[in-house]
């Protein structure tokens, strides 16, 4: 990246401006996702009002870093990496809002499964691991991000197949509790949900650490050719 | 969208320098024109790129104590443009050039376009009266003009003018048309006329055009080449140089960054 | 420093305006002392020698009799002499001037034939009129003719008309030039079409005043034997029998204006010095219809050129 200062310094202090509301933000979906699976730990179901409540103070980041984004774009016509600084946070801002969003599912699967009587972590202790792992996911993007990490962000994409094979493997054991216990089924249903907004959590953090490498070289990434994979 | 395979070529420099008296102005320039594309040439004022188009219609000639080293070379037919041997009027009737303040004759609309013709020994007045209706259609003026042929060139607003003078450079069927920074005397919405000109005239000629604009060369052409006292930085796609530069000096001109 | 209160800005502008004020009117003084002058001497001429403007004045020849003499023959002459100086020196002056500007290279030749334009334009006109003696009268054998004294006087006025020309082929802008070469044209279709056109109201104007000057010359005029009294026309130019017929007046004897002037004015009856003013205001005439024509061609052709 290009760390000189442009001729403009109204530039320079609008792209920092929207670096920072960019970080301001993660570091709240960040923290919802933190206490959404305290949440699920502990049975605090007073935690969900507020992490309900705290989303939309991401919705409205969300809108207002675009805006931002927009203006910078028509007034500034920026180019080459500022150019693609600003297409990648209005994408990152986009990916960091639906993280937010699952983590408000996940608030909502903990209430739903307290107010049934039931206490979830006796299930899926499997669920607890991954989110742990989502969350760390979460992390490293931003960390990827303010630091235009390259290596850090590919950490943060190979990290997503662990996840991937988690989910599926906590599937396989509700499944099987189900089959078991037909009592158990609509608990593990959400449970289901919770897992899978967890693994969502955790494509998210990848797509945010897929824009960082954009943002830095350029590629996208997202999807490589069939030959490439191989 | 990946375009793997270059089009043909127009013309090519080859280690081409050029010297203002002792002034050392190109050095070592070497670039491909690829033919029927828009191919801009970037970079801070005295960066060579002026010099470096007009190199391509010797029109260094006209001034004394300017030297060429190196070769410019034409294509189909492979003619060196710099080569002593090679008279800089047969150059001329070949590569066409717009200026950058529009410069009509003080004479007719008319005369204005036909001068490329009638300098070429062309008199007679039905094959006249067509081409300059062909020109001035190429040069998107006609139906502007159509009812004042016989009127002064300068009676025209500056884009118009500047439409004629591309009109005159069409007239004679020029392989590749020279731009020199074509809409810098001129307000947004004539710019904007002669840079969808430049798009439509890409279909039947080469263009080769300086700006000082970076958006303007992000929207009209399909190579840019990033130029910095007197060398070429980098040549590439235009989608490539503006999203990822591989220079950090490209990079920095670009984005604003120049100090 | 303190910002200037609004009446501190307007006193410093009143001061200044002040000596706006006073420049103006030293420099209308001193504008009104040429134009007085003028003013002065052709009044003057006119009171002096206004009982003879009457039609015979202008065709009788000269006479012993001061209210008979007339300035048919000077006037005939120095038109004559004008067409010869004109003839020779447009063409000359202005093939010099397009060769300096347009195909000259700029080595230390042209540099000194540059200098020796000036050095030439400020060569007295006796110098031009000794010259002509020795290479036109004599030399050439062209004899005390009308055509000596048209080339002479082309001679003298030729550094004014190459001046005059390049300074209208350098006013032409460089892009102009280059627009007309840019589509393939040669050195000469870019003069023929763009350069002489283009600098013909500047050329015509340097012409003009060029003549002006020439009509007014007498000292080469008198020095290659210009006759100060002469009864007869030359023959009208063009009209005798082709081809050496056409050009037998230029062979003839003449006498020009300023000469008969000159030569009244040196009679010791004083009647002639009324004659001389007459003269004298003809002559004015001539030369400031001369330039007034000068300034409306430059207007007239210059209207149609705009870059």
């Amino acid at each position: 990246m290009n760390d000189s200062a442009h001729l403009s310094s109204q530039f320079d202090e609008d792209l920092s401006r929207l670096r920072t509301h960019v970080l301001q933000m993660g570091g709240l979906v960040e923290t919802q996702v933190s206490a959404a699976i305290d949440a699920y730990s502990t049975g605090e179901v007073s935690s969900v009002k507020h992490i309900v409540e705290t989303d939309r103070r991401i919705n409205d980041l969300e809108i207002a870093i675009d805006d931002d984004c927009a203006h910078i774009i028509a007034k500034r016509q920026p180019a080459a990496s500022d150019l693609r600084l600003v297409f990648g946070i209005s994408k990152i801002v986009t990916d960091l809002e639906r993280a937010g969003d699952e983590a408000k599912k996940i608030a909502k699967g903990v209430r739903r499964i307290y107010e049934a009587g039931q206490v979830p972590s006796q299930f899926g202790i499997g669920v607890r691991h991954i989110a742990e792992a989502a969350l760390h996911m979460v992390r490293d993007a931003l960390d990827a991000f303010a630091r235009l990490d390259v290596e850090q962000a590919h950490r943060v994409i190979n990290a997503d197949a662990n996840v991937d094979v988690e989910f599926k493997s906590i599937v396989r054991q509700l499944i099987t509790h189900m089959m078991e216990d037909p009592r158990t089924i609509t608990t593990s249903i959400d449970i289901i949900w919770i897992a899978r907004a967890v693994e969502r959590i955790g494509d998210h953090a990848k797509n945010i650490a897929e824009h960082v490498v954009f943002i830095v070289e350029g590629r996208d990434i997202r999807h490589p050719p069939k030959e490439q994979k191989a | 969208m990946q375009i793997h395979d270059n089009p043909a070529l127009k013309a090519e420099a080859r280690n081409l320098n050029f010297y203002y008296g002792e002034a050392k102005a190109l050095k070592g320039i070497n670039m491909p024109i690829y033919d029927k594309k828009v191919t801009a040439l970037i970079g801070p004022s005295g960066c060579g790129k002026s010099t470096y188009l007009r190199s391509f219609n010797r029109m260094h000639d006209l001034y004394p104590g300017n030297r060429y080293e190196g070769e410019i070379r034409f294509f189909p037919d492979n003619t060196n443009l710099l080569s002593p041997e090679v008279d800089p009027i047969e150059v001329r009737m070949r590569v066409g050039m717009v200026f950058q303040k529009p410069n009509p004759f003080p004479k007719s609309i008319y005369e204005n376009v036909a001068y490329g013709l009638r300098v070429r020994g062309e008199n007679n007045k039905r094959v006249l009266d067509d081409k300059v209706e062909h020109a001035l259609k190429g040069g998107a003026l006609w139906d502007e003009v159509k009812d004042r042929l016989n009127e002064l060139a300068s009676n025209l607003s500056g884009g118009q003018q500047q439409r004629l003078c591309i009109a005159r450079a069409l007239a004679t069927d020029p392989e590749l048309l020279l731009f020199d920074e074509p809409t810098s005397a001129l307000d947004p919405i004539a710019t904007a006329a002669i840079e969808e000109l430049v798009h439509e005239l890409k279909k039947r000629v080469t263009i080769l055009i300086v700006t000082h604009n970076m958006q303007q060369a992000a929207r009209v052409s399909d190579y840019t080449a990033y130029m910095f006292l007197g060398e070429m930085i980098e040549f590439g796609k235009t989608d490539e140089i503006f999203l990822k530069p591989k220079d950090k000096r490209t990079e920095d001109y670009i984005t604003g960054r120049m100090g | 420093m303190q910002p200037l209160t609004t009446e501190q800005i307007r006193a410093v502008i009143a001061r200044g305006k002040l000596k706006d004020t006073i420049f103006k009117a030293l420099g209308l003084f001193c504008l009104s002392i040429g134009l007085l002058v003028i003013v002065a001497l052709i009044v003057d001429m006119f009171i002096k020698g206004s009982e003879r403007f009457t039609l015979d004045f202008f065709m009788n020849f000269a006479s012993r009799r001061a209210t008979q003499a007339g300035i048919l023959s000077a006037w005939v002459g120095s038109l004559l002499v004008m067409l010869v100086t004109a003839l020779a020196a447009v063409p000359l002056g202005v093939a010099a001037g397009l060769y300096l500007e347009e195909y000259a290279k700029r080595n230390w030749l042209t540099h000194i034939i540059e200098v020796n334009i000036s050095n030439l334009a400020a060569v007295p006109s006796i110098v031009y009129g000794l010259l002509a003696l020795g290479i036109f009268v004599y030399q050439f054998g062209f004899g005390q003719s009308i055509l000596s004294a048209g080339l002479t006087l082309a001679l003298l006025i030729l550094p004014i008309i190459i001046v005059a020309t390049r300074e209208a082929i350098r006013a032409i802008p460089a892009m102009i030039r280059e627009g007309s070469m840019a589509v393939g044209a040669t050195r000469w279709q870019t003069c023929r079409y763009h350069i002489i056109p283009y600098a013909m109201p500047g050329i015509l104007t340097g012409v003009i005043i060029g003549l002006a000057r020439a009509i007014g010359e007498t000292a080469p005029i008198i020095t290659i034997g210009a006759l100060t009294f002469i009864a007869f026309l030359p023959p009208v130019p063009f009209t005798g029998e082709p081809p050496a017929g056409l050009f037998e007046w230029v062979m003839s004897p003449f006498t020009v204006m300023p000469i008969q002037i000159f030569n009244w004015t040196s009679r010791p009856d004083p009647a002639f010095e009324v004659n001389a003013a007459a003269a004298g205001f003809v002559l004015m005439v001539m030369v400031l219809s001369m330039n007034a024509v000068a300034i409306y061609l430059r207007y007239k052709m210059r209207k149609n050129i705009k870059w």
